[in-house]
């Protein structure tokens, strides 16, 4: 099948990629970008393991194609710290015990960058719904929630 | 033999590190998604595997024609199980206590002769790119003679079913038959006379349930890389539970010398019982030698679902209790069936316990018979079996202390057992602290405040939980770096948190900070032989390797600066990294001034092994209040406490996070999750949409409660943690419900269909 060229922005960097048009933009990012942080745990948008944000939209990178990315800016969980400063998201997120085999993290990760960005002082309600596309199956999102909750009220919490 | 470990492993008193509440030392690349799994793993010039897998549940395999496949441009390889030596049903290699069937796991990666499962691999392609793989699946043709198939229990003990192995014949029968069966074992505990005890006793209760098949459901579906040299050397990048066991297996798989394979294990994205045996790592290696590139095997969720690992057993059984009108229970008698799947030698003895751990009685006769469907082979789930054989047992007991009129608590306090009692199979319990929990329970507001009444029927649930667990082998050693600080290097991988609580204990034992040690998992190549990372046993037995091997070292540097210092040993004391004499005012060396000294004089190599330490059983009581909607049979859970008894928390939000954990899976398991298959054998919600874990708006928040009772002759006191808290929890729920509703819940999941109906029998 013949490959296109697209033009998106990830991360800040402006990339040109020959693509196939059957990849779908977590395809692009893992594996034609070598940006493996982000997963695959289902590949049909049930598990959020693959949680992007496109244009400040949180998205399931295996739920889009990778033409639909044109032009787009796409920042993944590479994109979310800083070298030497962790986003407060992941900070909390080590502090609480939220994370433990690890595999959904950043997904989870980008669902609370999403959430924060449009809600900085959001109730517990509020988190557990906005990370509720995101499966975890090892921390039964006690300590998730927790963190995400001292990110919302660093004072409330202990 | 464990005596010197343990006198170094004391639980009292005041630790530096051990203990305490500290963040997990490789969060940090958890975070920022820069934890390195087989699926991110990339080599020079790797190529994609894809498997072809069975659409029928029970066939024959006439014909495999892959000439087609192979002509497709990007197309390297494609294998079938010709290319694999051809193993002896019972070929097996050693694992912990027991073996690990060979012939079995070598099913699961490739079918031969027949195929017995919908999703079961029958051939594979190597490509240059993974649709192109894909496009060459639908070019291989394959030839079945369909057979008749059996999906339950039920259809494959009836008296006309099409049996799936002619040679199978049930073990363990009292009087043998020669006739072909699906029922591979029967297995059997028993003392006293159960039937005459029961006549006899002033209650009774009666009760059958039956539990569906479900899913460990890790998040990471099983991918792996594998190499295979020019030299010969065939190395595999894999996610297990025992990089070992891999080896093993995967060697006799292929027929090669385990001289020529080496097993890298990388991060492992959950477990949960499902990464024990190999599914595909085999294949992915032949594929790697017949191509000479590297390939990558990555499986998706529908293959995982749709019978390319796991799932659980199923189980029905029913059981019988007897008590005594003050409440002492006379006899239990239980049958159960468990739902192996498609290949066989799933034995029930491991589920039988779980009647029989908790409460003494004279009399028991418990029997089990493990039975072989058309469906996907199971395999083990956090405390396999136990959470559906509590379901039955909690359920039992609730039920007679309500026929009883007698509080559940106080009920299951007059009949606990207690440490010397006797265990299933008639040894003596070790340290088992039943009262202590019931104790915990009694006093905690989850259990003395009155529920509150809802707009809907409310009821609050009781079950306790038990489970063995195990120790098989571990095995770790330490080297000492030039600026003296310890360098671990460790057999097992890390499933829950080892890293963090074996640095954690090497810091106590070497009496430095947690960023002076530094630990490691080993390949197979580089560390000694060490059991999978289940049974909730790698931080028990692991810590006593650790504290061996730091116990050697220290020895050894101690040896050296007195020579150093031209003192001797006996007068040296080792103190935070120094080493001084009883004099404050004395001589004093550092631990990196020796090494400085002596580095290039020769390594300190000291290693440290544990093999079967004493068991840290596992007992966890669990509260729940939950609301039923009376109109849909929608259960919502509204709080739920966990008590368990871990011994010593190493580490308190590992061990509290291991305990959320499970008690979500178990509320899945309880509530939504469940296998539904179709009448042909194809699972009918091979998906995360249509297959219901629990997400955060499905689950309350999980309190938990943490009794710390160290077990004597373990170090530190530790019990296993990491299996027990999925097991009371569908019991507890059902307890919940049954108060609720008046009427018991008798199937798992318990759907809103499910409920409703038992909500609505007269």
């Amino acid at each position: 099948m013949s490959k296109e060229i697209l033009e998106c922005s990830v991360n800040g960097e402006q990339q040109s990629c020959l693509i196939d048009r059957r990849d779908t933009l977590l395809e692009l990012l893992r594996t034609r970008l070598q940006l493996t942080g982000t997963k695959e745990g289902c590949g049909n948008g049930n598990c959020g393991s693959c949680t992007v944000i496109v244009d400040s939209q949180t998205v399931c990178s295996c739920l889009m194609f990778a033409v639909e990315a044109q032009d787009c800016e796409i920042t993944t969980i590479e994109g979310v710290a800083s070298v030497g400063e962790l986003h407060r998201v992941q900070e909390a997120l080590i502090k609480h015990g939220g994370t433990q085999c690890g595999f959904c993290t950043p997904g989870v990760v980008m669902s609370a960058v999403g959430l924060f960005a449009e809600n900085p002082s959001p109730n517990e309600s509020d988190i557990r719904l906005a990370i509720a596309g995101n499966i975890c199956r090892c921390t039964g999102y006690e300590k998730i929630v927790k963190a995400l909750m001292d990110v919302a009220d660093p004072k409330g919490a202990d | 033999m464990f005596e010197e470990i343990i006198a170094h492993a004391d639980p009292h008193g005041d630790h530096d590190t051990i203990g305490r509440r500290l963040p997990r030392i490789d969060s940090g690349k958890r975070v920022t998604g820069e934890a390195i799994y087989p699926a991110d793993f990339q080599l020079p010039g790797m190529v994609y595997a894809k498997l072809k897998r069975s659409p029928h549940p029970h066939a024959k395999i006439r014909s495999i024609d892959t000439s087609k496949a192979m002509e497709l441009a990007g197309v390297l390889a494609v294998t079938t199980a010709d290319d694999f030596p051809e193993l002896e049903p019972g070929t097996a290699v050693p694992m912990g206590q027991g073996s690990c069937d060979v012939w079995m796991v070598g099913q699961i990666n490739m079918a031969r002769h027949k195929v017995f499962w919908v999703g079961q691999p029958v051939a594979a392609v190597a490509a240059i790119d993974l649709h192109i793989a894909e496009q060459a699946l639908e070019l291989i043709k394959i030839e079945y003679e369909v057979l008749d198939a059996v999906f339950s229990i039920d259809e494959a003990t009836a008296p006309a079913a099409p049996a799936l192995y002619d040679s199978m014949r049930t073990t363990g029968l009292d009087t043998p038959s020669n006739k072909p069966t699906n029922v591979c074992s029967r297995t059997v505990f028993k003392r006293g006379n159960s039937d005459s005890a029961l006549a006899n006793s002033d209650e009774t209760v009666e009760l059958s349930i039956k539990v569906d098949t479900a899913h460990q459901g890790y998040i990471e579906p099983q991918s792996v890389v594998a190499q295979h040299d020019r030299d010969g050397l065939t190395t595999l990048w894999v996610s297990t539970q025992g990089h070992f066991t891999t080896e093993l297996v995967t060697a006799r798989v292929l027929g090669i010398p385990q001289s020529k394979i080496r097993v890298v294990p990388l991060e492992i994205g959950g477990g949960f019982g499902g990464k024990v045996f190999i599914h595909g790592e085999s294949v992915a290696a032949k594929l790697a030698e017949k191509c000479g590139r590297p390939v990558q095997l990555i499986f998706s969720r529908e293959e995982v679902l749709q019978g390319g690992s796991g799932p659980t057993a199923a189980l029905q059984g029913k059981l019988e209790i007897g008590a005594s009108k003050d409440g002492v229970i006379n006899a239990i008698k239980s049958r159960i069936h468990v739902d192996a799947g498609g290949l066989p030698d799933m034995n029930p003895g491991i589920i039988l316990q779980v009647f029989a751990a908790l409460y003494q009685t004279p009399n028991l006769f418990l029997e089990g018979f493990d039975v072989v469907t058309n469906k996907p082979r199971t395999e083990a789930y956090r405390a396999p079996g136990g959470i559906q054989a509590a379901f039955l047992m909690e359920q039992a007991i609730d039920e007679l202390s309500q026929k009883l009129e007698m509080d559940p608590l106080e009920f299951r306090r007059r009949n606990a057992s207690v440490t010397g009692s006797t265990m299933p199979a008639g040894t003596p319990f070790p340290s088992i602290g039943v009262l202590e929990i019931a104790d915990a329970v009694a006093a905690h507001p989850c259990w003395t405040t009155p529920l509150k009444e809802g707009s809907m029927p409310r009821g609050r649930g009781l079950a306790f939980g038990y489970w063995r667990g195990t120790s098989m082998t571990s095995a770790c050693h330490v080297t000492i770096s030039g600026d003296g600080r310890p360098m671990f290097t460790l057999g097992s991988v890390d499933i829950s948190g080892a890293h963090t609580s074996m640095a954690q204990v090497a810091a106590e034992q070497f009496q430095m900070s947690l960023d002076d040690v530094y630990v490691a998992t080993g390949d197979s190549k580089s560390v000694g032989y060490t059991d999978i990372a289940a049974a909730s046993r790698v931080t028990r037995t692991m810590a006593a390797a650790v504290i061996d091997a730091s116990q050697a070292a220290l020895a050894e540097l101690k040896k050296r600066a007195a020579n150093l210092m031209q003192l001797t040993a006996e007068e040296l004391t080792y103190d935070h990294g120094s080493f001084r004499t009883a004099n404050d005012n004395g001589p004093s060396m550092t631990v990196a001034d020796v090494m400085k000294a002596t580095l290039t004089q020769g390594a300190i190599i000291c290693q440290g092994s544990s093999s079967n330490l004493p068991f840290g059983v596992e007992v966890g009581a669990h509260v729940c209040d939950v609301e039923v909607d009376k109109d849909t049979g929608q259960i919502t859970v509204l709080k739920y406490t966990a008590f368990q008894d871990v011994g010593f928390a190493l580490n308190p939000p590992a061990v509290e996070g291991q305990i959320e954990g499970s008690v979500v899976q178990g509320l899945g398991w309880a509530i939504s999750e469940g296998f539904d298959y179709g009448s042909d054998g194809r699972l009918r919600n091979a998906s995360l949409l249509d297959y219901r874990i629990p997400t955060a708006l499905d689950v309350p928040s999980i309190d938990t409660v943490l009794l710390q009772k160290p077990v004597p002759g373990v170090p530190y006191g530790l019990r296993g943690v990491g299996e027990v808290p999925i097991v009371p929890v569908a019991a507890c729920v059902a307890n919940a419900v049954a108060r609720a509703v008046g009427n018991r819940v008798t199937q798992m999941p318990m759907t809103p269909e499910r409920v409703f109906k038992a909500m609505t029998a007269s």
